[in-house]
């Protein structure tokens, strides 16, 4: 040891008269970007959960937070950031599907329990809640998955306009997989959907290529997957995630994909049912629509005998003879179908309750009665000249389309409707006007202003490809017939739908009115339920709501007589899969009282 | 760039050229390649200073991805080196003798991947893990959160909550 050793330790005394070198609080502004404590938008947030499925550290957990609802769309959680654990890496923001997550620039907090060193970002209030600067997930397309969905092939509206065939292709394998892989199974969707499916579930089994578990989950909620992956209203997708920055997941697109890909020679095989012991109970079903299918398969599922009586020749209800071939084709309904029927579900065709078998036989024959026989009877405007002959109401003209029937075909065609129902009719016009004319000249109206059809969106664009005119905002005043002849539709224009408390109550200028020329009129302003095969001795006995309408148990679907179920579309919807939703309730709700 | 890029194409067999920016490029180069380019560049092409070496384990396809950044401070450029070793025999030749520094890099890839650089000067020696008794930390196939739940004090996280389920629970209980 030299001298110089021995006197250095000495040196650090004369620190003591120099300027300290540490800082002061409040520490020095952090860079703009600096990675700082969280910050949240709760009311843009939707509590996914991203944030928290991306964090390597699980410094995030999903909270729920009193001051927010949970509603389909938002979950009603929200990320609560621990900061014993979080690295402020940032991940969790870049991926937050809302972009409501961002990191502040403040990077100190003193405390004296570490424990309390975790928060609700926008919920728990802290100095650095307004604070602008720090890291934000950067502008423009800046994503960790596509913000668009691969584009769906369709075919031309040259190819499709003077054709019933399909004009979706679906995806191809690789198409299928690039959009699974924007899925952050966050499962927000799940409640949206009637039938509660398994979306993401599914949605990872096609990333998983593995399309037969897929097919699997489906059938979990759903009995009929290739109907529901053309024609579903696919409200799951106005919830999804993704939305809020880009295109949602095309969840019904890939449901399609799913039961595309499994031929129906597979499925027993796939799904792997094994024989059920039968109960020796048996439930009519009457209507073999999506509801009584679906209630028909998880009934057989639970070991009943279940017989249905269709009054039509085919299986399928509004979705075989309402909606057009070109968006379901009828190859694809019977796969569904068939597969049910295979499961040993006996169905009479061309059997009409109240005339070929009297309701009360189904009462005597059987243990418990589902009804779902749907909407099929077409409301009329009642404007004068509606009583026509050349006055057609949509969901006759789309029977018969279907059963082969000849139907007139005028030169000009007025649609009086802005439903999808409207928008099928307007489309299958103006193929037969195609084919038999070689041109297209028909025009749907309809009261509400185009953004407030309820028709999708999608079904107005593909008409105007094929040459059919929308021209919404407008109220029927008179079909005008001259020498009995139907000469065109008298309209004015419709102000508002529905008045200040929601209810129907349309308003019109009657100074702006305009004239549609037509040779036919088809009215498409919704559908009633036609429940005349019931015995009025029954209907005395049913309960009703305040506005006339039967009413039945929201979860089980029996009515006020114990053995009689009712679902499908005149009870909710309408649609397929609340058909779907409530048919496997009702399966469940007759297991229930025949089973206790 | 595009020039100096050019020149080493007729010299070399490079691929994947990225031109990150204008004065950031990436070339790839085999293996075997890598030192003579690397002492070309410095020696020829006024790359003198060495920035750093980095190293990416791309275990699926059972390599490692080695990366020299190099510096030209008159051109004021820099170029990145790129090039792949196996995982499983993981050694490199020694850069060491080019910059004194590499020696450092090549010991603190030694101790976080597992990569040998034999004649690097104190290659074998404990970087920042000592006594560390792991497979190196930095491989993927280390378990992270696995290591520090057996080293570490635990520390209980709060309970959490899948937002499909528990719209479920708040939703529709009884279906």
């Amino acid at each position: 040891m030299s001298f110089k050793d021995v006197l250095i330790p000495f040196k650090a005394w004369g620190n003591f008269f120099k300027e300290p070198v540490t800082l002061k609080n409040p520490m020095r502004e952090a860079a703009p970007r600096y990675r700082g404590f969280h910050k949240n938008n709760v009311n843009e947030c939707i509590g996914c959960g991203t944030c928290e499925s991306i964090c390597e550290n699980e410094a995030i957990v999903m909270i729920p937070v009193d001051s927010v609802e949970t509603k389909n769309g938002d979950s009603g959680l929200r990320p609560m950031v621990d900061y014993g654990r979080c690295c402020w890496c940032g991940l969790c923001v870049d991926v937050c599907t809302t972009n409501s997550l961002s990191l502040s620039n403040e990077y100190t907090w003193v405390a004296e329990d570490p424990e309390e060193m975790k928060y609700i970002p926008g919920v728990d209030k802290k100095p650095w809640d307004e604070n602008e600067k720090g890291w934000k997930k950067p502008e423009g397309n800046f994503s960790y998955y596509p913000l668009e969905r691969p584009h769906m092939q369709e075919l031309h509206p040259e190819d499709r306009d003077h054709s019933f065939i399909e004009i979706v292709k679906g995806y191809s394998d690789e198409e299928a997989l690039l959009e699974a892989d924007r899925c952050v199974e966050c499962g927000i969707c799940t409640a949206t959907c009637p039938a509660h499916m398994g979306i993401p579930e599914y949605i990872k089994a096609i990333r998983n290529k593995d399309v037969e578990e897929g097919l699997r989950i489906m059938y979990e909620t759903n009995p009929l997957p290739e109907i529901c992956g053309r024609i579903c209203t696919h409200k799951c997708e106005t919830v999804c995630s993704l939305g809020h920055r880009g295109e949602p997941i095309s969840i019904r697109w890939l449901k399609r994909y799913i039961a595309d890909q499994v031929p129906t020679s597979k499925y027993a095989e796939v799904l792997r049912q094994d024989s059920v012991e039968q109960n020796g109970k048996k439930v009519a079903i009457v209507g073999a629509g999506p509801a009584g299918l679906s209630a028909a398969y998880y009934l057989r599922q639970l070991g009943y005998s279940v017989t249905i009586f269709e009054k039509l020749i085919a299986a399928g209800g509004m979705m075989r003879y309402g909606i057009p071939e070109y968006r379901l084709p009828y190859d694809q309904i019977d796969k569904d179908v068939d597969y049910i029927l295979a499961q040993g579900v006996d169905i009479k065709y061309n059997t009409e309750i109240g005339k070929d078998i009297a309701f009360e036989k189904l009462e005597q024959d059987f243990n418990a009665v589902y009804v779902a026989t749907g909407l099929h009877s077409g409301r009329s405007t009642r404007v004068p000249g509606s009583d026509h002959a050349m006055v057609f109401q949509a969901i006759d003209l789309l029977r018969k389309i279907t059963l082969g029937e000849p139907i007139e075909v005028a030169e000009k065609v007025v649609v009086i409707g802005g439903g999808n129902v409207a928008m099928d009719i307007t489309r299958s016009m103006a193929r037969l006007q195609k084919i038999k004319y070689g041109k297209v000249n028909v025009i749907a109206t309809a009261l509400e202003s185009e953004d407030k059809m309820p028709a999708d969106r999608e079904e107005i664009v593909e008409a105007r490809e094929e040459n059919a005119v929308i021209n919404p905002g407008w109220g029927p005043r008179e079909i005008v017939v001259e020498n009995n002849t139907v000469k065109g539709l008298k309209v004015v224009r419709c102000l508002s739908v529905f008045d200040e408390t929601g209810r129907f109550n349309p308003s019109f200028d009657e100074a702006d009115t305009n004239f549609f020329e037509a040779d036919m009129v088809v009215e498409s302003i919704g559908q009633g339920a036609d429940l005349g095969f019931i015995p009025a001795s029954y209907m005395e006995k049913l309960e009703k709501d305040p506005r006339g309408r039967i009413k039945v148990d929201p979860h089980t679907y029996q009515s006020s007589l114990e053995w009689l179920f009712m679902g499908g579309d005149i009870i909710e919807g309408p649609d397929v899969i609340h058909g779907v939703a409530n048919g496997h309730k009702a399966a469940k709700g007759i297991d229930l009282l025949l089973n206790k | 760039m595009n020039t100096l890029i050019d020149r080493l194409a007729k010299l070399f067999s490079i691929s994947d050229v990225v031109h990150q920016r204008p004065n950031l490029a990436f070339v790839t180069t085999p293996m075997e390649n890598t030192i003579h380019l690397i002492t070309h560049l410095r020696d020829r092409e006024s790359f003198s200073l060495f920035v750093m070496l980095s190293c990416v384990d791309w275990i699926e396809d059972n390599q490692f991805q080695l990366t020299y950044v190099l510096n030209n401070p008159t051109e004021k450029i820099d170029v990145g080196i790129r090039c792949f070793i196996n995982r499983d025999s993981a050694t490199m030749e020694s850069a060491h003798y080019l910059w004194k520094q590499v020696a450092t890099y090549q010991r603190e890839l030694k101790e976080m991947y597992g990569i040998d650089f034999p004649g690097s000067p104190r290659v074998d020696e404990s970087f920042i893990l000592e006594g560390w008794d792991n497979i190196p930390p930095m491989r993927r196939d280390f378990d992270t959160k696995k290591y520090s739940e057996e080293t570490f004090f635990p520390r209980e996280r709060p309970q959490s909550n899948d937002p499909a389920q528990y719209m479920k629970s708040k939703l529709y209980p009884d279906e």
